[in-house]
């Protein structure tokens, strides 16, 4: 596929295939084309020349009920007048009509995913008044609501202390075993081949593709980072999430 | 001065009744709309939005005199011009879409306020900008009723696509909901809903009846149905407070109402226990901080 904004290309004639149950980072440079890929295969951008995205063995568009998208945390307004559960009971929306009440299948499947995410507690608080890592398991526990399968996530790691991002890459971990699909945008290379099991080397085209050793190579890199016009000092070093936000 | 005095004795005249009642009604919907807008942080955006009416409304007077129909149907057609205009404007020119916006009204107000000097007295351009109570015609409480009744049934119903257009529209269009329709049709009830409020508020305090009630629950309230609720209710107070104070102290009906709901919104500022910045003094005294030294910082 191909996207545009104006006159700048954003990604370019881009296909590629995602296998079910596995974890892929969407790794690249800046202006990559990072979050541009995970917002066309929801249907946000108007895409050229099609494309072939395939998630599992059917194309990315014909699986929209099973994908959940998890937006930036910049993106989100922290100090919406909204509750935790208010935000969760939020991915039963699409299978309602707009003003039907919900069913006791509704509420049993916010339960279960406040529950599962371990924000039960915290149900009742405004959103602002939680810690980063809470704040996210707020938007996966939604994600679980919808019941998705398929995990699109916009830089989840982004303004995570350690601890949180530990306990992210735990729950994505279990979410994999579980035969669930993630698919997330990563800025941090080392953080990718630690707990991604595929990924997706841009840089407006795609660089390569596969599991993570065979893609994170120091020639695919070199060829993503560098090749481009964005150049960076060494992408390999280990960078703090929370000093290089996009 | 007793309660009657007070309090009934103003609604015995027709005029008061009528202008009490376009003010109600248009607090129902306008409270609503204005937490959308501030949430949105369109806030601004309505402001230049009801500026850029108008021409149509001055135009629609020169030519039909005051039709409710003629000057409804100027101010839509002006209000469309301004928000199509600067979407086109921002698309197509290096222009933002701020900028875009923030130039075209200020070009469609002066064009509001040349055509209106050329009308017979300046009493209409004080009429347009700034309302009448007295001016309230059945009609216009028709047109009031049929809109704030339209506002209120798409609240209603479409809540969850509003709430969800607010908070993520991201979300929203991967869902496979219409983000852009619920967008248009939100500005086009704002629209509405400043035509409506034309006649007892005027062009330039329209707004506030729609906007204050909502930044004042917006201090108080961490659920949206909550805040819809109290802006509402707040809208409501202010209106009566407003025309009650503009019959006993002889002062503009619309002025009066911005300025009862603006002692709400600034006695909130003050005073909301979590929100507002006597709390933030509260907290940093406690902390043994100073105040201004770091406001702001979360």
């Amino acid at each position: 596929m191909t996207v545009r904004y104006g006159a700048r290309l954003a990604l370019d004639d881009l296909s590629t295939s995602i296998p079910c149950g596995t974890s892929t980072a969407i790794v690249g440079p800046n202006g990559a084309g990072k979050s541009t890929l995970l917002r066309a295969i929801l249907g946000w951008h108007s895409i050229e020349n099609g494309g072939d995205i395939r998630i599992g063995d059917a194309h990315a568009h014909h699986q929209l009920p099973r994908l959940a998208y998890l937006p930036q945390r910049h993106a989100v307004d922290w100090d919406f007048p909204i509750t935790v559960r208010a935000v969760v009971a939020q991915g039963r929306y699409p299978a309602l009509l707009p003003w039907q009440r919900f069913r006791a299948s509704d509420h049993a499947a916010i339960d279960r995913a406040l529950d599962e995410l371990g924000i039960v507690d915290l149900a009742d608080r405004q959103i602002r008044m939680l810690s980063g890592g809470q704040q996210q398991r707020v938007f996966l526990a939604r994600a679980l609501a919808q019941g998705a399968d398929i995990f699109l996530l916009d830089e989840p790691f982004t303004g995570l202390d350690l601890f949180a991002t530990e306990e992210l890459t735990h729950i994505l971990r279990s979410w994999v075993a579980q035969g669930r699909t993630v698919l997330a945008a990563v800025h941090d290379l080392p953080l990718a081949r630690a707990h991604f099991t595929h990924a997706l080397l841009l840089n407006t085209r795609l660089v390569a593709a596969g599991p993570i050793a065979t893609v994170l190579t120091e020639a695919n890199i070199n060829t993503a980072f560098r090749g481009g016009r964005c150049v960076h000092d060494n992408p390999l070093r280990r960078v703090s999430t929370t000093q290089f936000p996009e | 001065m007793n309660f009657h005095d007070l309090f009934v004795e103003p609604f015995t005249f027709e005029f008061m009744r009528r202008g009490l009642l376009s003010a109600v009604l248009l607090s129902l919907s306008g409270g609503l709309l204005g937490c959308i807008l501030v949430l949105r942080r369109l806030a601004l955006m309505g402001d230049a939005l009801s500026h850029s009416l108008l021409p149509g409304v001055a135009l629609a007077y020169a030519f039909f005199g005051p039709s409710t129909l003629a000057l409804f149907v100027g101010a839509l057609l002006a209000g469309l011009l301004t928000a199509t205009g600067s979407a086109l404007l921002s698309r197509l020119t290096r222009v933002k879409e701020d900028a875009a916006f923030g130039s075209l009204f200020i070009i469609f107000f002066a064009l509001g306020v040349a055509v209106v000097s050329t009308l017979r007295s300046r009493i209409d351009l004080m009429h347009f900008l700034f309302g009448n109570i007295l001016g309230v015609s059945g009609t216009d409480l028709q047109l009031a009723g049929l809109v704030s009744a339209t506002t209120l049934a798409v609240f209603v119903v479409f809540y969850r696509p509003i709430l969800l257009e607010t908070f993520d529209p991201i979300f929203l269009r991967a869902t496979g909901g219409r983000g852009g329709l619920v967008h248009i049709g939100i500005l086009c009830l704002t629209v509405l809903n400043l035509i409506a409020a034309l006649q007892a508020m005027g062009i330039v305090l329209s707004l506030g009846l729609f906007l204050l009630p909502a930044v004042t629950a917006y201090l108080w309230c961490d659920r949206l149905s909550r805040m819809l609720l109290l802006s509402v209710l707040l809208a409501l107070a202010g209106s009566v407070l407003g025309i009650l104070a503009s019959y006993h102290l002889g002062l503009a009906s619309g002025a009066s109402i911005v300025l009862s709901l603006g002692v709400f919104f600034l006695f909130s500022a003050a005073f909301s226990p979590r929100y507002g910045f006597g709390a933030l003094v509260l907290q940093k005294l406690r902390a043994g901080k100073g105040v201004l030294h770091d406001a702001g910082q979360p």
